[in-house]
């Protein structure tokens, strides 16, 4: 097969582009113009959050038929061929059809697969994402970070499904503004903001930026100052544990009028005595871990010590879950 | 090494220390980061407190994701020579230059 050399859109920035990022969103400045609001969250938003993370593929060697199978069982259109995060390829149902009508299926995907790619960077805006959308035909685009790994894969209907949330979010604050502040939302409960961040074990150069994203977003959200202060310190302290600690896991935002939830789950290996494991002090970290600032042992006691509501669960060889929840301060007028 | 330096800010305290879960239970605004850890981690868990800067100092070399991660969260990072010490008491006779003045 060629030289691989796929086409990375990078999305280039147009004037208005930056003015629309810059605008702070004021419905009332806007005039509640729903259609900028919607630019907005494009440009607000990039690609990484909104990609699945988890991404199927399959290894140049692997048959057609294995192909297929995948396909089937995931009901994709469309099969990243990959290893090791590098991305070599792209195997769809039209390469099946043909391999079907050809008699190849036993033949390696590496043979058949498509190599010139249309793929997107993880931190293009969705707004250009979009773009791209219309212009090709593909349902899915493979998604890569700077270093041209494979990080995601991304379809419109990932897109949508973001934009309903945030949607729904930023209609609820105009509402409730035309309505007046002092009535109370007997709605809370239905509306919310989830997110979710993936966290690799020992990945130490990125450990801890869920926390940071966590912050920022809080932050964005007007969120008053401590409860943000004490959401980040704990999201970091659960984030790092997930890295240092686990098999690798995820971490969970979960926005509500009332409160903020944070919840790190991960694949084990889980703790024996989860008592010694919230006691300050207690770790388990090895000396490389110390060496590089961590490991004093601090992080569930830290993470207890700042939240509302604090719950761990464990079971050996599966999982560890912990969550915190901060009750937001209601703002008296 | 990152940040513009063309906003500065008052330094409300200073935090001394290289380990970042000690560094997390500081409560105080505007706090300068004071450390030999030259990681990507300093700088995460100095946005995590709010911190309005980092100082490594022994000039220790300062990797580029570092300065990357520093110019992506908005923090001032600055490169010192000098040991902790050394540092601390420099800062200390900065704090009382300014209140004398």
């Amino acid at each position: 097969m060629g030289e691989y050399n796929p086409t990375i859109l990078q999305g280039q920035h147009t004037n208005d582009d930056e003015i629309l990022a810059k605008t702070p969103l004021d419905p009332k400045a806007l005039g509640g113009d729903s259609s900028v609001i919607i630019m907005e969250l494009l440009q607000r938003f990039k690609v990484r959050d909104v990609m699945k993370r988890q991404v199927i593929s399959i290894s140049r060697t692997a048959t057609l038929r294995e192909a297929q199978a995948i396909m089937r069982e995931n009901r994709i259109s469309g099969l990243p061929v990959s290893e090791n995060g590098r991305l070599y390829g792209l195997v769809s149902v039209n390469d099946i059809i043909n391999g079907l009508d050809g008699g190849w299926m036993s033949d390696a995907c590496e043979d058949h697969m498509a190599t010139n790619l249309v793929v997107l960077e993880a931190g293009m805006p969705l707004a250009f994402a979009l773009r791209y959308f219309n212009n090709y035909t593909y349902g899915r685009f493979p998604v890569l970070d700077s270093n041209r790994q494979l990080v995601g894969i991304i379809s419109q209907r990932d897109v949508m499904r973001a934009l309903l949330y945030e949607l729904s979010v930023e209609i609820r604050k105009l509402e409730r503004k035309t309505r007046g502040g002092h009535e109370q939302e007997d709605q809370s409960k239905e509306h919310y903001f989830r997110r979710e961040w993936a966290v690799v074990r020992n990945d130490l150069s990125r450990a801890g930026h869920a926390a940071n994203d966590i912050k920022g977003l809080l932050r964005e959200r007007k969120i008053d100052r401590t409860v943000v202060r004490r959401v980040a310190v704990a999201a970091y302290e659960l984030e790092i544990n997930i890295c240092i600690h686990s098999h690798g896991g995820v971490m969970v935002l979960l926005i509500t009028d009332e409160t903020v939830t944070i919840t790190a789950k991960d694949r084990g290996p889980g703790i024996p005595d989860i008592e010694w494991a919230c006691r300050d002090g207690t770790s388990t970290a090895n000396d490389w871990i110390r060496s590089l600032g961590f490991g004093a042992g601090m992080g569930l006691s830290n993470s207890k010590r700042v939240s509302d509501e604090f719950d761990i669960q464990s079971e050996v060889g599966k999982f560890t879950k912990v969550q915190c929840v901060f009750r937001i301060p209601k703002t008296g007028n | 090494m990152a940040g513009d330096g063309t906003s500065p800010r008052a330094v409300g305290a200073v935090v001394a220390n290289d380990l970042m879960s000690d560094v997390l239970l500081h409560d105080a605004d505007d706090i300068l980061l004071l450390t030999s850890l030259a990681s990507d981690q300093a700088i995460r868990t100095a946005h995590i407190v709010g911190a309005m800067g980092v100082v490594v100092h022994n000039a220790k070399p300062l990797s580029e994701t570092m300065i990357k991660v520093a110019n992506d969260l908005g923090i001032p990072l600055v490169s010192s020579p000098l040991s902790k010490y050394d540092a601390c008491v420099r800062l200390h006779d900065a704090f009382l230059a300014e209140e004398r003045a």
